[in-house]
């Protein structure tokens, strides 16, 4: 088998172009990708602030204090502007949102109403939209509510104890109101990717594409195995003393090996070029790489094994990596589809790779916590193997 | 050293092989001959172990098939029909992978790998990957590899297919040396004039059938099959035409081009009666040739076909 595996070893190294789509075709989309997620140069895990365009026609008291406790929000920019412009520039795209306060705002909540307040936005770019909703509202609702509950406590009093004297309206008031604590202080703390500098973009961009890549090469070794059955080199070894299963395992060895150097090199490129911490969890990250390569590896196999030509090999292949890459998180970060594409996900082998990286990186779980995905990867691997093993000697090593 | 007895086989609902039997004494070259589909792979493949017989017996140098098949595969180097080479690698790393399959110890193998290169005349392009090799080159290399375990039986299965005259007379010499050093050979091809060449015996398939198998002098007794000749007159006239068919029946007139053609049992005797059989009939002769029977009229007379049909 040894000998087979040297051969194959040999084949692909003299082979330039595969060398290059399998290791620098890789480490330039992990770059482009990196860049893309923003997660290089000053980018710490968290979004840059997104801008809000605001135009304030009231330029009251509540309408000046709304609007400095958004300021005050690190996720969030001030612009200002007018209405015609806000609405302008967002119907242009140039930006996601504007908070448009008209006059009369702080009128209408001083006599128990909601103010004119507007936001316009462009729906297409949810997840800007998503940061300022989240802010956004929870700011008003405190601002407003406060000075709406007070309005409407004073005018209670007046109504019903008209006679009743300003300390003592102001004593309840406060006591109502109790003091700041009118709202609900919920305290907001980041507790995942706390522990690691490693930069949330980066790592769906190592993983994420090294696992696609992986598929394309790996899925190359299987096709190779349908070309030497077209070329007539499988017949010939077949003549010789190996038997066809030794043949079938030194290519599974082979592509397991590959699936190992690969994603190896992908980490230690983005460990040494893009600063990606890989100490967090070594033993971790080498039962990562290792089932994750046996998973990928036996599904490259396996997708050479249910076709009967290369052509086929290479249009199914194709197929199935681009869709399970697709819905498994390699190409668009699983965090921003929907809920069904998510469950969807669990079917690929990109899902549980990608999962198991972030687990490892992102989240800092100690082996044992990883096990899971790791015996998932595992399992998915022994299941193509064995199906590959059937396929195979009742297809290829037939004459 | 090789027997072959009422083997058949069948591939789903094709038959591939039906009873066929034939002999092969050791250092014979033994030819089987067939169009494309006639089931010389499969004899071949069966030889090699890798298919196995649903009836019959194949004995290989007193071994049988069924009992010991990698014993077999240690006697036995197969040369395939396809160029089953690995392009990206050099002749050399050609040669030491396939020659390593066998379990030679390497200082060996690297001898018979020098020894073998200079067999097929390619030392100089040792180094170069196969990719750059030319089409009978790289059937030299192809047959190569499979001499590197020196096997005591050699079967190719279609060398020459797609090979330019000249590397295919140096195919044709590798052959010849190898059986002169004593190798059993056993050759298919669809190329009459191959098995002419160098078989001691053919054996001549069809539909998964051997037909006829002997030496030539057998096969042309067993077709029945005489000598032809051929006979242009100085001049041709209807009138002269017609007396000498009507004064001598067997012989016949070919009008595309203008010749008497006659068969005949034993060309050196009938060759002067003919001659003066036409002179006797007003016939003045022009030119006179005769041609040998070979296997194409033999296989056309077995199998109301032509080989390459």
């Amino acid at each position: 088998m040894f000998k087979l595996f040297k051969k194959d070893l040999m084949l692909f190294f003299h082979d330039q172009r595969s060398v290059i789509l399998t290791f620098l075709l890789p480490v330039i989309l992990i770059t482009l990708f990196a860049f893309a997620y923003g997660s290089l140069g000053s980018y710490d895990g968290r979004s840059e602030p997104v801008d809000l365009l605001v135009a304030d026609l009231d330029r009251t008291r509540s309408s000046k204090n709304i609007i400095y406790k958004i300021d005050s929000l690190e996720d969030i920019r001030i612009i200002v502007s007018d209405v015609n412009k806000s609405k302008e520039l967002v119907i242009k795209g140039e930006y996601a949102c504007a908070l448009i306060i008209f006059e009369g705002f702080q009128d209408s909540l001083e006599a128990g109403h909601s103010g004119p307040i507007e936001l316009v936005y462009d729906r297409s770019r949810e997840m800007e939209i998503g940061i300022l909703q989240q802010n956004v509202m929870s700011i008003l609702m405190s601002a407003t509510g406060e000075i709406i509950v007070k309005k409407s406590i004073e005018k209670y009093l007046q109504d019903q104890f008209p006679d009743i004297d300003k300390s003592t309206s102001d004593n309840i008031l406060r006591t109502a109101l109790n003091d700041n604590n009118n709202t609900i202080a919920i305290k907001w703390t980041s507790v995942v990717g706390e522990k690691n500098d490693t930069k949330l973009g980066l790592i769906q961009a190592v993983a994420g594409t090294a696992i696609l890549m992986l598929l394309f090469s790996v899925a190359g070794v299987g096709t190779s195995i349908l070309e030497e059955k077209e070329n007539g080199t499988i017949n010939r070894l077949l003549y010789s003393p190996l038997k066809g299963s030794t043949i079938l395992y030194s290519k599974m060895l082979f592509a397991f090996f590959i699936s190992i150097l690969q994603l190896t090199a992908m980490f230690l490129f983005a460990w040494l070029i893009l600063s990606m911490d890989m100490s967090v969890n070594i033993p971790g990250l080498i039962f990562m790489i290792i089932a994750t390569s046996f998973a990928v590896s036996s599904l490259g196999i396996f997708l050479a094994a249910v076709v009967k030509t290369r052509q086929q090999a290479q249009n199914l292949s194709t197929i199935i990596i681009l869709v399970m890459s697709a819905i498994g998180g390699s190409m668009i970060p699983l965090f921003v589809m929907p809920t069904i594409l998510q469950k969807i996900a669990l079917l690929s082998v990109n899902y549980w790779g990608i999962q198991g990286f972030y687990d490892l990186f992102w989240r800092v779980l100690p082996l044992e916590e990883i096990l899971p995905k790791i015996l998932i990867l595992m399992s998915i691997g022994l299941i193509m193997t064995l199906a590959s093993v059937q396929l195979f000697k009742k297809r290829i090593m037939k004459l | 050293m090789i027997q072959v007895r009422s083997v058949s086989k069948s591939f789903g609902n094709i038959e591939a092989l039906c009873d066929v039997s034939f002999n092969i004494n050791k250092g014979e070259i033994f030819g089987i001959l067939g169009p494309n589909g006639a089931g010389k792979s499969t004899i071949v493949n069966i030889l090699n172990t890798l298919v196995r017989p649903d009836e019959g017996d194949v004995i290989i140098d007193g071994v049988n098939i069924k009992d010991d098949g990698e014993t077999i595969k240690l006697i036995m180097g197969v040369v395939p029909q396809e160029i089953a080479l690995y392009e990206e690698l050099s002749a050399y790393e050609n040669l030491m992978f396939w020659g390593g399959l066998y379990e030679t110890p390497k200082q060996e193998l690297k001898k018979n790998v020098i020894k073998t290169l200079e067999i097929v005349d390619l030392v100089s392009r040792k180094d170069d990957r196969i990719k750059t090799f030319s089409g009978g080159m790289k059937r030299r290399i192809n047959i190569a590899c499979s001499l590197l375990h020196n096997p005591k039986i050699l079967v190719l299965d279609e060398p020459t297919v797609g090979v330019d005259p000249q590397n295919r007379n140096h195919i044709f010499e590798v052959i010849e040396r190898l059986n002169n050093e004593g190798m059993t050979i056993i050759y298919t091809t669809h190329y009459m004039e191959e098995a002419e060449r160098f078989c001691d015996n053919i054996a001549i398939i069809d539909v998964g059938r051997i037909i006829a198998q002997g030496t030539l002098k057998e096969l042309k007794q067993i077709s029945n099959v005489n000598d032809l000749l051929t006979i242009k007159l100085a001049a041709a006239d209807n009138e002269t035409i017609t007396r000498i068919t009507s004064e001598n029946p067997l012989f016949i007139y070919d009008s595309t081009s203008g010749t008497f053609k006659v068969e005949c049992g034993n060309i050196g005797k009938d060759t002067s009666i003919i001659i003066n059989q036409i002179q006797n009939s007003g016939g003045v002769i022009e030119r006179i040739y005769s041609q040998g029977t070979n296997l194409e009229f033999i296989y056309l007379k077995l199998t109301g076909k032509k080989l390459r049909d």
